[in-house]
């Protein structure tokens, strides 16, 4: 066929319009590939919705929605294909992981209980449900009834034997008494004083147990030790009856057991002067009655530990001493030498078998030195726990106020080293008997001068504040009656191993301990008096006082005054009274008198004319004490007013 | 051969730690309202607890003597005074404190003088200046070597009366455990550790290094 006509044949435009540029060509879309078609359907897929009815759903919509889709996944071209299926995966993995997490924490039971959903049908009746609650409340208070019964039962049970609580007892210990509680149960306490201060060695430690029940091992637990027994029926020293039984007991360490105290003796040769006890029983409130009878045990055996603890320091302060006669130490006693012949004896008695033979009281107990002792060991402790705390706070732990001053006032090398010096409780005892014994001895010569000396009156004054190593006195002499024309008076300081003694002058003389010399000082004081009192009186009566010497260095010299004389004109010169006073040993008063120019005068060869009279006359010893008077100055007064008038 | 000067002389004393005594130290603060427990605390744990604790109330100068071209200053003395009581000044120096970690404590050479109360003149006559001063009052304890101060810092305020116009400075007491020994006696430390264990709950006892808190602009 030659004039066939081309029909041309198009294939429909199955491919979408992009654009129809401005002279008519249509721009196609070229169409999907493969892997973009596969893309688009898998982004259609909601994997969220898994279920049936929402794929059906899914269905229905997705039909609706893919002009719509078609459109948006056009401008979304430039992501990458698979990203919206990436995400949705990405979701579901994570809600797997969740769900993966929440099942092995539920799994574990620690965390995590599933319960099954309560279904809502499971209604109870009100009535059912007051029924149960009922017979649970019942149950309860039949266990709380039943635990009150088994309370009360012991209470009345133990109300009724009487038998204290060990608990109790132990609470009661526990306010009195140090304790702790060792790794194996036991109650260990501590009675030593090193809470205080104290660095004694010794241990004081006590075992306290619970009381067996049973009483037949009484006598067993009595066998140990009379200290260790739970004293079932004791009675104490005031006749308190305690309670029968304690359930506590407290186990005390041998070495202090039964009763121990330190007897102090002075001696002078072989005869006791005074003698001292230490023990610490019966000091303090008694509150063995409140607490239990172990009360008792733990003080014995405080006191013991207390006493030994005294004596090891006596007993080695005593050979590290450099006395001149050493002190001796053998066995449980101390001996230090006073005084020439005067011994301290200071021994430990500790005896572990009660009231058997407990020493006969003893009548001349000596308070002080007991008292010194208990408080010179007290006082080491002290010193021992408690240092100064220093001020400004900056300032180190440890010297002394005393110390710190030092250097900003320029202490010099003696004063520093005196500082180190401290005395030791042998040192302080010895010097505090010591002053114990010249005090004695200082009143008991001035007692018996009082005594024996009449005339003048010796008049002494005890001050009553002491410290325990020094002690003063003042000594007043007065004549009866001549009180305002003279007094004398000394000021003695009794110190350890001397006196000291100050005039009024303001002579200042030191005494040894013999008891002479004090004897010898108021002797001659009481001469000067009688002198220095007659010249006063004397003035008093116009006489003149031609010379007075309280020296006059004859008859026995003894260092400290001797004879003292006095010689007075009459008023006008015609007598003279010589007045000697010795003390040697007893006062001795000798008065002369003279006259001139005698009354009857007859010339003589040799004495010619009467004026040499005046030269003066012979003496005649006057025989004192037949003179009228009460005292040597009122027979001097009286010798005097009657030598005054002219009347021979 | 050159005499060196004072000021050299000085340094190497300083550097060579010539000083035989150390002080060991903790450091730590309480609050106002819990210093009532603490003081309980240090009652039942101290030495001489019958009485009741020691106070103090003392005023602390701090001197220091710099060289004309540099900011660190050559040497810090302290003067310490104790106020209303008839003590001597206590002059102290105080070494740079070493924070090693091995020990339980800070440690600083120190050394302490008991001085008259001339020693402040003396000190600015030698070109020393007041670099600060506080007062700091509070309580004192101890135990065995150690010394437990419990102390609130006041600040003076300049030109008013000293009792009225100071004001603390915080609200709270620093609490210092220290102890002075000679140099190697190294069972003080743990002997302070032990002790501030026991406060623990309390206050909380550290060694503090200045040389960082100085940092902090």
């Amino acid at each position: 066929m030659s004039n066939s006509v081309n029909i041309s044949v198009e294939t429909t435009c199955e491919n979408q319009i992009r654009e129809i540029t401005y002279d008519g060509v249509e721009m196609y879309q070229a169409p999907p590939t493969l892997s973009e078609s596969l893309a688009k359907c898998a982004a259609r897929i909601d994997f969220s919705k898994t279920s049936l009815d929402d794929l059906k759903k899914e269905e229905k919509s997705a039909a609706a929605a893919t002009d719509d889709d078609k459109d948006a996944n056009q401008f979304q071209e430039s992501l990458w294909p698979w990203d919206s299926v990436r995400n949705k995966l990405k979701d579901a993995y994570t809600e797997i992981c969740v769900l993966s997490d929440v099942i092995s924490i539920a799994k574990d039971k620690r965390y995590l209980v599933l319960d099954p959903l309560l279904e809502d049908g499971d209604d109870t009746k009100p009535i059912v449900q007051v029924y149960s609650r009922k017979k649970a409340l019942s149950q309860a208070a039949q266990v709380l009834l039943s635990g009150a019964e088994r309370l009360r039962n012991a209470h009345s049970e133990q109300r009724s034997r009487n038998v204290s609580d060990f608990h109790i007892e132990l609470l009661r210990l526990r306010q009195n008494w140090r304790l702790k509680k060792v790794s194996n149960g036991a109650i260990i306490g501590d009675l030593s004083y090193r809470t205080a201060g104290s660095k004694f060695g010794m241990s004081g430690t006590f075992e306290v147990t619970k009381a067996e029940e049973v009483m037949d091992d009484e006598g067993a637990g009595c066998s140990t030790n009379a200290t260790s027994c739970t004293s079932s029926s004791s009675t104490t020293n005031n006749g308190l009856q305690l309670k029968t039984s304690s359930a506590l007991r407290v186990i005390v360490p041998a070495e202090l057991q039964g009763v121990a105290y330190i007897k102090v003796i002075t001696q002078k040769d072989q005869e006791d002067l005074c003698t001292a006890q230490v023990n610490l029983m019966g000091h303090g409130p008694n509150i063995t009655a409140q607490v239990g009878v172990w009360q008792k045990t733990l003080e014995f055996a405080q006191n013991v530990l207390f006493c030994k603890e005294l004596f090891a320091q006596l007993a080695r302060e005593a050979i590290q001493l450099q006395a001149p006669i050493p002190h001796v130490v053998i066995g449980n006693q101390i001996r230090a030498t006073l005084l020439p012949n005067i011994q301290l004896i200071i021994s430990l008695c500790h005896s572990t078998s009660f009231d058997s033979n407990q020493p006969a009281p003893i009548n001349d107990h000596d308070h002080v030195l007991e008292h010194s002792l208990h408080q010179l060991l007290r006082e080491v402790h002290f010193k021992n726990s408690h240092h100064p705390f220093p001020h400004p706070a900056s300032a180190p732990l440890g010297p002394s106020k005393k110390r710190m001053i030092a250097g900003p006032t320029a202490a010099d090398r003696e004063s520093l080293l005196d500082m180190t010096k401290t005395q030791t409780i042998l040192e302080q005892i010895i010097a505090q008997a010591q002053h114990i014994f010249m005090r004695k001895r200082t009143q008991y010569v001035l007692d018996t001068l009082a005594r024996d000396v009449k005339d003048p009156q010796i008049v002494s004054h005890w001050n009553a504040m002491n410290s325990p190593t020094m002690s003063c006195v003042k000594i007043n002499i007065v004549t009866h009656g001549y009180d305002a024309i003279g007094r004398t008076s000394l000021v003695i300081h009794v110190k350890e191993r001397s006196l000291k003694c100050i005039c009024r002058d303001g002579r200042v003389m030191k005494l040894s301990y013999e008891p002479q010399e004090l004897r010898d000082l108021i002797l001659c004081q009481i001469n000067s008096h009688q002198i220095s009192c007659l010249v006063s009186l004397a003035r008093y009566m116009a006489w003149t006082v031609l010379s007075n010497s309280n020296h006059l260095g004859i008859g026995k010299v003894e260092p400290l005054g001797n004879a003292s004389s006095c010689l007075l004109g009459s008023p006008n010169s015609d007598r003279m009274i010589a007045v000697q006073i010795r003390c040697d040993p007893q006062i001795d008063v000798k008065v002369y008198i003279a006259r001139s120019p005698r009354a009857d005068f007859f010339p003589s060869p040799l004495v010619p004319e009467k004026f040499w009279e005046n030269l003066g006359g012979n003496f005649k010893e006057v025989r004192f004490d037949k003179i009228e008077g009460k005292s040597f100055l009122n027979k001097m007064e009286f010798l005097m007013a009657s030598l005054t008038s002219n009347s021979t | 051969m050159a005499i060196p000067s004072a000021t050299e002389s000085l340094s190497l004393a300083l550097k060579n730690r010539f000083l035989p005594n150390l002080e060991y130290l903790l450091q730590g603060s309480i609050l106002d309202t819990a210093v009532e427990h603490l003081m309980h605390r240090l009652k039942g744990l101290c030495d001489n607890v019958d009485t009741s604790p020691e106070t103090f109330h003392d005023l602390e100068v701090c001197m220091s003597l710099r060289q004309p071209n540099s900011p660190q200053p050559v040497l810090l003395l302290r003067v310490r005074r104790a106020l209303g009581r008839d003590a001597p000044f206590q002059l102290r120096y105080l070494g740079q404190p070493e924070v090693d970690m091995r020990r339980p404590t800070l440690v600083r050479s120190c050394m302490d003088c008991a001085c008259t109360n001339g020693i402040l003149d003396f000190l600015s006559e030698m070109g020393f200046r007041l670099e600060f001063e506080y007062i700091a009052k509070g309580y004192m304890f101890r135990k065995g070597r150690m010394k437990i101060t419990v102390s609130k810092l006041i600040k003076i305020v300049p030109g008013k009366q000293q009792d009225m116009a100071n004001e603390p400075i915080s609200q709270s007491y620093i609490v210092e455990l220290s102890v002075v020994a000679p140099t190697g006696q190294e069972n003080v430390g743990e002997e302070m550790r032990v002790f501030a264990e026991q406060l623990k709950p309390l206050v909380q006892l550290d060694k503090i290094d200045y040389k960082r808190l100085a940092n902090i602009p």
